[in-house]
């Protein structure tokens, strides 16, 4: 009898009666299920994301993301700061890839103001996103193994994540929000320390990102985890609004680099990798030929860097004219998007961030019934969410 | 620097805080040492009277049964070895996965960080021992003890060299297959009775992977017991005695891979550990463990390792026998000790460690840098001397003693394979659990079954 109340107070069920039809049906157990909460602090929901599970024996029936942990109101945020100050709010959201996050905003502000970039900031805007592109990859990789129980792939991303963040510190002082991006270019020209360190790790940057895969492409139990796992199709990838190597993956080569060109992308050479298969492996695996690619563009950037200011002249007070605009880049995750709106005062009227991490997620309801609990963390890691963004 | 923090400071926080001083803390040093020796002396006293009164009937009972005194015995050093053991395997996982990792792994208590495990063993003693709400308390405290006491009664018939082993039973193998199957039992209790959702899967896990993989574990090893006409563990390495290639694992190499396998699995160790696959089910059926009640549990892990990795050697590769016999006859021409008398013993010791550490001292002086100093090249050389002597003592030692030579062999061979153990758990992923039973049933059952189909075969055609 104890135990009864007990596992009623202990029960991961809502303290409100079902407010939606989804809900109430999604709360009532049917023969031989169990709800298992997930989070917000299990070792492998990568931050504060909260899944109930409804399980039959080992067997995912249907799950319920519960989101919100980490929810500051930073849109809000930004639209009681000025210009200048929208660049430090929304980099700690992204936290793995801030300079993407800054990127979005830098960009959808500049074409509110027509805001001409100088094409040396430009460039180190490239060289600065693939580099932590690359970091964020390597992570994705580490994780994902260590999601699967495997111990070693993630001290090894740390090496690789550590020199790319030591030598961005160098750039920007900052080891992991770098708040380095300006409206009209860039914090800083590019130092001798910095270039010393990416020469040092470019030298060696190829062969060891290839030896890393190689610990767990060529590994038989990593690969049957993966594979056949999580598959997400094609149509309804597109119907979700998925992008970036998750879309990828499901065999659309959409890329906002490609898709909706920006920056100085149009003059770098490189490829859009895609997969057909649509599960976790093949996400894992397009992430893999993301860095490859990523190290070419990094090569090309040194090679075609032009000399040159790296900032636009602008004026202390920014008040652009009334008007909307959508700046997006292609992030780690996929899309990362700002929608900024001015009424012509020195404070965005509407900041809208789109996270690609928040669509991505979104999927889950769809793709973990019918798995085990353990392919919850090959399908979610495999995802690569990060809350600080989905949370905003 | 420690003397002027030490003293005042702490007498004016203790007088602060208000805290009494006890009668101890108000003697003296003087009085310190006077109580001890008092309480040793008296401790002496009361010893010397007891073994005078009740020591014949003890010494007579003990004399008229002498099996049982060896199996008290032998169940209390074994008791007793577990813990070093499983301290000794924990440090080597923490070192090794480190090394492996590019970390540098525990280097700050004690030399190169050896003393890492043994402080985590008295942090686990120092916690609180909790048990959740809801919780069956009887099971939840029995599960360590039945877990910790299957697998430690199962060193009871290793053979750990010639003459030196708790009991030669001869249904050894049996027995040892009995009692790892005991701690599933432990694993099931525990995940029930913590009322604990994460807890209840790790223990069902348990549950079903170990009952699985007794199977092709059990299936494996006849082949051996056919070849070996005995479950007996000591009569199974006497007959792999000779060079390496009498050794069972050339002649049952798939049982081998087999028992290799399914003893991982048995042991929950990686790719196998789904019971406490910390990724998936936080920790399993030890989620709700805390304090010792944890570290039997965890002891027990690293005892499973062992035992494993012993039975491995003890089963397919020769125990305690060497890999090669020594091609040349070495015999210690024994020193009668009694020839050279007191005198000439001190000489010896006086003279060896005296010139010896002045040679060492002098080797050291000219070899080393300018920081050598006489003072401290002569404390490096006795530092030496000792190392040296201890290794001339243990080489006498391993000649002349066939119990030290071979516990030697069979300690290297068994943490030969914790090693691999530890390797395996640094570099492969977990499987899945559909993946673990389907190739417990689809794989290895048949390969077994097959195995012991041909070794039955051949010995019917070679035998008759």
């Amino acid at each position: 009898m104890l135990d009864r109340e007990v596992g009623g107070l202990f029960e991961p069920i809502p303290p409100y009666p079902p407010q939606t039809e989804r809900e109430s049906e999604f709360y009532t157990l049917g023969d031989g299920e169990m709800f298992l909460n997930l989070g917000p602090h299990h070792p492998a929901t990568h931050g504060v994301l909260r899944l109930v599970l409804k399980l039959s024996g080992e067997q995912i029936v249907d799950v319920d993301p519960v989101l919100g942990y980490l929810h500051r109101g930073v849109e809000k945020i930004c639209e009681n700061s000025d210009y200048y100050h929208v660049i430090d709010q929304v980099d700690p959201l992204e936290y793995l890839s801030s300079l993407f996050q800054e990127w979005s905003a830098v960009l959808a502000f500049e074409k509110l103001m027509d805001v001409a970039v100088p094409p040396r900031a430009e460039y180190i805007r490239v060289l600065t996103g693939e580099l932590l592109r690359i970091s964020s990859h390597t992570l994705f990789q580490g994780f994902l193994a260590l999601d699967l129980g495997g111990l070693a792939p993630i001290l090894y991303s740390f090496i690789e994540r550590d020199e790319i963040v030591e030598m961005l510190a160098a750039l920007t002082g900052a080891r992991m929000l770098f708040n380095y991006f300006r409206i009209g270019g860039v914090n800083g020209d590019l130092n001798h320390e910095f270039l010393s360190r990416l020469g040092d790790w470019m030298s060696r940057a190829a062969q060891q990102t290839e030896a890393n895969a190689t610990l767990l492409n060529e590994n038989e139990i990593f690969v049957r985890r993966m594979r056949g796992v999580g598959v997400l199709d094609r149509d309804t990838a597109l119907r979700f609004g998925v992008t970036g190597g998750n879309l990828r993956a499901s065999g659309v080569p959409f890329d906002v680099r490609r898709a909706h060109p920006y920056s100085v992308y149009p003059d770098l050479e490189f490829n859009v990798p895609t997969r057909e298969e649509g599960d976790s492996l093949a996400r894992y695996l397009v992430r893999v030929d993301e860095v490859r690619e990523s190290i070419k563009i990094i090569d090309q950037c040194l090679h075609n860097m032009p000399d040159g200011p790296v900032m636009a002249k602008l004026p202390r007070l920014l008040r652009p004219r009334p008007g909307r605009s959508w700046g997006a880049v292609e992030g780690p995750r996929g899309m990362m998007g700002v929608y900024a709106i001015s009424d012509g005062s020195d404070q965005p009227f509407r900041f809208r961030i789109h996270d690609p991490s928040f669509v991505n997620l979104a999927t889950v309801p769809t793709l973990l019934p019918g798995s085990l609990l353990a392919d919850t963390m090959a399908i979610v890691s495999s995802l690569d969410p990060v809350l600080g963004g989905i949370d905003k | 620097m420690r003397a002027q923090l030490n003293h005042p400071i702490r007498a004016s926080i203790a007088h602060a805080r208000g805290i009494p001083r006890g009668a101890w803390e108000r003697t003296t040093i003087q009085d310190r040492v006077l109580i001890l020796v008092i309480l040793a002396l008296g401790g002496a006293v009361i010893t010397v009277l007891g073994a005078v009164i009740f020591g014949p009937p003890i010494g007579d009972f003990l004399g008229a049964n002498i099996p049982l005194v060896r199996f008290a015995v032998a169940v209390t050093v074994i008791l007793l070895i577990t813990v070093p053991t499983a301290f000794l395997i924990i440090y080597l996982e923490l070192k090794v996965i480190a090394r492996m990792n590019l970390r540098i792994g525990p280097n700050r208590v004690g030399p190169w960080g050896a003393a890492m495990s043994v402080i985590h063993g008295l942090k686990v003693l120092a916690k609180e021992d909790f048990s959740p709400t809801g919780a069956d308390i009887t099971v939840f405290t029995l599960a360590p003890v039945v877990t910790y006491l299957a697998s430690v009664m199962t060193l009871l018939v290793i053979p750990f060299a010639p003459g030196l082993f708790g009991q030669d039973l001869n249904i050894g193998l049996l027995f040892i297959f009995s009692m790892s199957g005991l701690t599933v039992l432990g694993l099931l209790m525990a995940g029930w009775s913590s009322f604990n959702k994460y807890s209840i899967l790790g223990g069902l896990r348990s549950a079903a992977q170990v009952i699985s993989y007794e199977i092709p574990l059990t299936l494996s090893v006849v082949g051996v017991i056919l070849l070996a006409g005995t479950m007996s563990l000591n009569h199974i390495v006497a007959a792999q005695s000779g060079s390496a290639l009498d050794w069972f694992a050339f002649k049952q190499p798939l049982a081998l891979l087999i028992f290799f396998i399914a003893a991982t699995a048995e042991a929950n160790r990686t790719p196998f550990d789904m019971t406490e696959a910390d990724s998936e089910i936080v920790a399993g059926f030890a989620t709700e463990y805390s304090g010792m009640r944890f570290g039997f549990f965890f002891f027990a892990e690293y005892v499973n390792v062992f035992i494993v990795s012993a039975l491995v050697t003890t089963i397919f590769f020769g125990g305690w026998t060497a890999p090669f016999g020594w091609p040349w006859p070495i015999t210690l021409n024994a020193l009668d000790p009694l020839a050279l008398g007191f005198f000439g013993w001190v000489g010896i010791v006086l003279a060896v460690g005296l010139v010896g550490t002045q040679l060492l001292a002098l080797i050291v002086r000219l070899l080393g840098g300018r920081e050598w100093t006489w003072g401290s090249s002569i404390g490096l050389g006795f530092l030496l001397l000792l190392v040296g002597v201890a290794a001339v003592a243990g080489l006498a030692a391993f000649i002349a003693f066939d119990a030290v030579r071979g516990l030697t062999w069979f300690m290297g061979k068994t943490y030969f394979f914790v090693f691999v153990f530890i390797w395996m758990r640094a570099t492969l992923p977990r499987v899945r659990v559909d993946q673990l039973m389907g190739f417990a049933w689809k794989w290895l059952l048949p390969a077994s079954l097959l195995n012991l189909f041909v070794t039955a075969t051949a010995v019917v055609l070679v035998h008759g």
